[in-house]
């Protein structure tokens, strides 16, 4: 395994500080359930790791009708948390089928985002729920509606000097119900593609709806084009049955080691119709 | 960029000098030579590496580690209880031939460890997902999720030392 320095500061300016000192031979690292595989692929050869695990402010979650979640909180806390399973059933969802237990134990919902696959559970049901990213830098800190912060297989509108710090997920009001599916060769695999549904529901009319679809494109998809077609209108099989189908055409997968386009833009729609009548369900 | 690491291993507060690059595995391992701690895919798919930090079940293999400053290691080695007596999981995975080449049950066996120390009495469905992140390639889990209900019943007649 290539040689690379570790340092581990306990606080944000630190972190800045030594990020500053080694420039671009450095990467931030959280859980590293992604960032030590893809050095031992060499896929990236960093001289420098500065980890994020001794930084107390990261860490743990809030549920005050909205959630404040820490970038570094552990998958595993979120995963057994009732309070989060009521707040958010998607993102915990999510959370529940990403990898393995042992994985689970050390990554973090801000190494998953960071890292930005196409693929990474954790970003439609952010998505859906319009989350907003705290991002800071030694410039100081920026808020960044989720849906503008992935821009391409592992790319994002941070700069290589920034720290995911806090996911917030706003407080859904009304009836509002939100669900995440996934398919893969078995769950903990990485997903052939996901996808999450948020409605808000009026007697049998939706209010508003956010339906976002991953892997099947090069970045976490919101899919408007079945927004649009739900929002407003009275729900019935036939419209849902319509929905999967523009969720099919709308998604842009393409085919890879995992699974074919084709297949894709089928199982993306099975799962985001299935998606929505789970929410519905919840939305009561 | 070395540094030496303090940290509990067993139960012993031991102390090594460690390269940065190193994961946790390579010092049991190498340093340690707690050799029961396998090296499977190195990837964090197969869990033959799996050991407890703090109770937690992980992957050394992707372990900086630096990381285990100040925490508490549990390898395979360190079941084993006074006057060599195999610990009641490790009874259960010999006896209910949850072993084929042995290759991963370190690993499995340490996972069963974290499940059972939070789940005392899991359903087949928990034991399923505690041992997801394990992979055998020899007997296909039916007599490895027998031998973890079997160690559910060990533990109950002969609790751990």
């Amino acid at each position: 395994m290539k040689k690379f320095d570790y340092y581990q500061p306990e606080n944000l300016s630190e972190a800045f500080d030594l990020m500053e000192k080694f420039g671009e031979t450095a990467k931030y690292i959280a859980g590293g359930t992604d960032l030590i595989v893809r050095i031992k692929q060499k896929a990236i050869q960093p001289d420098v790791l500065i980890s994020l695990r001794a930084i107390g402010s990261l860490k743990g979650f809030k549920v005050n009708g909205g959630i404040s979640l820490g970038s570094m909180a552990l998958f595993r806390d979120i995963e057994r948390s009732e309070e989060m399973r009521n707040a958010c059933p998607a993102l915990v969802e999510a959370v529940s089928v990403l990898a393995n237990p042992q994985v689970r134990n050390v990554a973090t919902p801000g190494g998953n985002i960071s890292n930005a696959a196409p693929s990474a559970d954790c970003a439609p049901p952010l998505l859906v729920t319009e989350a907003v990213l705290t991002v800071a830098g030694p410039g100081g800190e920026r808020d960044i509606p989720i849906e503008t912060f992935f821009e391409g297989p592992g790319k994002t509108c941070m700069d290589a000097t920034e720290i995911l710090t806090r996911i917030t997920i706003p407080e859904t009001v009304g009836k509002t119900g939100t669900a995440f599916l996934k398919v893969g060769r078995v769950s903990q695999d990485i997903a052939i593609a996901n996808a999450a549904v948020l409605m808000m529901m009026e007697g049998k009319t939706c209010r508003k709806c956010r339906i976002a679809a991953g892997a099947v494109a090069p970045v976490p998809l919101r899919l408007h084009r079945v927004e649009a077609l739900l929002e407003g209108k009275k729900v019935d099989q036939e419209l849902v049955e319509e929905a999967g189908r523009v969720a099919g055409s709308e998604v842009q997968p393409i085919t890879d080691v995992r699974s074919t386009e084709e297949y894709r833009r089928h199982i993306a729609g099975v799962l985001v119709k299935k998606a929505i009548q789970e929410a519905m369900g919840r939305a009561g | 960029m070395k540094k030496e690491i303090h940290f509990e291993l067993n139960g012993y507060e031991v102390s090594a000098e460690v390269e940065s690059h190193k994961m946790l595995l390579n010092v049991l391992r190498e340093q340690f030579h707690l050799t029961g701690t396998k090296e499977g895919c190195g990837q964090g798919e197969c869990g033959a590496c799996t050991v407890l930090v703090d109770g937690l079940n992980v992957d050394s293999c992707l372990y900086p580690a630096f990381e285990v400053e100040g925490k508490s290691v549990t390898t395979i080695e360190g079941l084993v209880g006074e006057g060599n007596v195999l610990h009641p999981i490790q009874k259960a995975f010999v006896e209910g031939g949850g072993i084929q080449c042995g290759f991963c049950t370190p690993g499995m066996i340490m996972s069963t460890k974290a499940l059972l120390d939070e789940t005392p009495h899991p359903s087949e469905e928990q034991i399923k997902k505690g041992i997801s992140g394990n992979l055998c390639r020899c007997t296909g889990y039916v007599q490895i999720i027998e031998s973890i209900e079997k160690a559910v019943d060990l533990m109950e007649t002969e609790p751990e030392k």
